[in-house]
């Protein structure tokens, strides 16, 4: 009850994301970081698999089923609509 | 937050030996280029793939030549998809056209011929198992090798995943290090409820022909190995629906559900279901019953690699120096081996 890292927890904000999950200086963005190709052609929408529930057309973060797995998923992973090309990500999410 | 840097010896990650990463300026390509000295690491020098191939060849001539003309000695398995870690088994199996050498008086002729004519110590016939086999080591690279019979599969999972390999770049090194890192936690062993070596390429496979960055072709996954490792570790750890979803092929890489396919496994609950993508009824990982630990060690290796990263962050470049991001979820506690042989 005395844990130090949970009220840590409840008064972390993270400037970075402007999230309210974690601290600045545990921000996915510190590793979550890729070395991108910069591509000029026009590129159409891929089939996508959702990892909690098994179906075609949105990623696991997206899904709207109830979470399968009993870990929570608190800062999002790298299967969500946001990890595709600016592109792609309004005719995804409309 | 309080945990202090360490200088761990290097005898525990013999990777970073003369490999300095730590000026990097992203954690991810640090991890990326460790990833890379680890695969050069424990990849087989000449003399090892030299001995392993020596090994098959003398075998093969011996069984071929003076026991059974009619019989094919084949590879499969990671010795034939070169996905071997150093020490690990070569799977062999004898097949013939007439399909006959599955009888078991067969299995008993191979091993006393090994026996007498000093082609492999240790030999353990195993004929009551489900797939019979024999198990010995070959005296002069003293690898162990097991024999099975007349069993195609292997052969055509070998063939698939050489494939794979060559269409998939990334795959033969995620794989290396989801071995290794399985290997050490003895979680690698079918026998024991572990994952088995299709098992885990079937998983990163997937992973990497599903992941937004690569289907869509924004990354190269050769230069972005550290952040995928990681979120692999995220996905198998954290998010995949296991009790829900099954990994299929059909004909490329997608989901099923298992409510839809239940004949994959019981339905809803939890294990991990791989659709065997050269008989749709067969679920590869059936026997993988300890997935749990599994998840949760994937769980451990994510928690590591990104604690690391944070306590990197904010450390000093005095401070990052000699340190080991790969170390925190690998070890290689074998023999010393050559770098500039690898
Ligand atoms: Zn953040
Ligand atoms: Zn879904």
């Amino acid at each position: 009850n005395n844990c130090p890292d949970k009220g840590k927890m409840r008064n972390s904000y993270c400037r970075v994301c402007d999230s309210r999950a974690h601290s600045s200086d545990r921000c996915p963005t510190i590793w979550r970081c890729y070395i991108t190709i910069k591509t000029k052609d026009k590129i159409g929408m891929p089939q996508i698999w959702c990892y909690n529930c098994g179906s075609k057309g949105h990623f696991g973060d997206e899904c709207l089923q109830q979470r399968s797995s009993r870990t929570p998923n608190l800062n999002g992973s790298s299967f969500s609509g946001g990890n595709l090309p600016k592109s792609l990500r309004s005719q995804y999410y409309s | 937050e309080g945990v202090p840097l360490d200088d761990k010896p290097i005898q525990q990650y013999p990777w970073i030996k003369n490999r300095d990463h730590s000026k990097q300026l992203e954690l991810s390509d640090w991890l990326t280029l460790e990833i890379k000295d680890f695969i050069n690491y424990i990849s087989p020098s000449i003399a090892e793939i030299e001995a392993r191939n020596n090994a098959v060849k003398r075998l093969r001539k011996e069984i071929t030549t003076n026991l059974w003309p009619d019989c094919y000695v084949n590879v499969f398995g990671s010795f034939a998809t070169d996905l071997y870690l150093p020490g690990s088994d070569i799977d062999m199996v004898i097949t013939s056209d007439s399909g006959k050498y599955c009888a078991k008086s067969y299995l008993y002729q191979l091993s006393s011929f090994l026996r007498s004519k000093n082609l492999g110590v240790n030999i353990e016939t195993i004929a009551r198992a489900k797939v019979p086999i024999i198990k010995f080591i070959e005296p002069r690279s003293k690898i162990h090798i097991d024999v099975s019979f007349e069993k195609t599969n292997g052969l055509r999972a070998a063939e698939r995943i050489q494939g794979w390999l060559r269409e998939t770049p990334g795959l033969r090194e995620l794989v290396l290090i989801v071995k290794q890192f399985l290997a050490v936690r003895r979680m690698n062993n079918v026998h024991h409820g572990g994952l088995g070596g299709f098992s885990i390429i079937c998983l990163v496979h997937s992973f990497l022909s599903l992941h937004p960055r690569l289907i869509t072709n924004s990354i190269d996954p050769l230069d972005n190995l550290g952040v995928l490792l990681i979120e692999f570790f995220e996905l198998y750890g954290y998010n995949f629906g296991y009790d829900n979803v099954i990994l299929s092929y059909n004909p490329t890489v997608c989901y099923l559900k298992k409510e839809e396919h239940s004949y994959l496994g019981a339905s809803n609950t939890f294990a991990l279901a791989i659709q065997d993508p050269d008989d749709p009824s067969n679920n590869i990982s059936r026997s993988s019953y300890d997935i749990r630990n599994i998840k949760r060690s994937f769980i451990g290796a994510f928690e590591l690699l990104t604690n690391k990263c944070y306590e990197l962050q904010a450390a000093s470049y005095k401070e990052r120096l000699g340190q080991s991001i790969l170390g925190g979820i690998i070890r290689y506690t074998g023999k010393e081996r050559d770098f500039e042989d690898a």
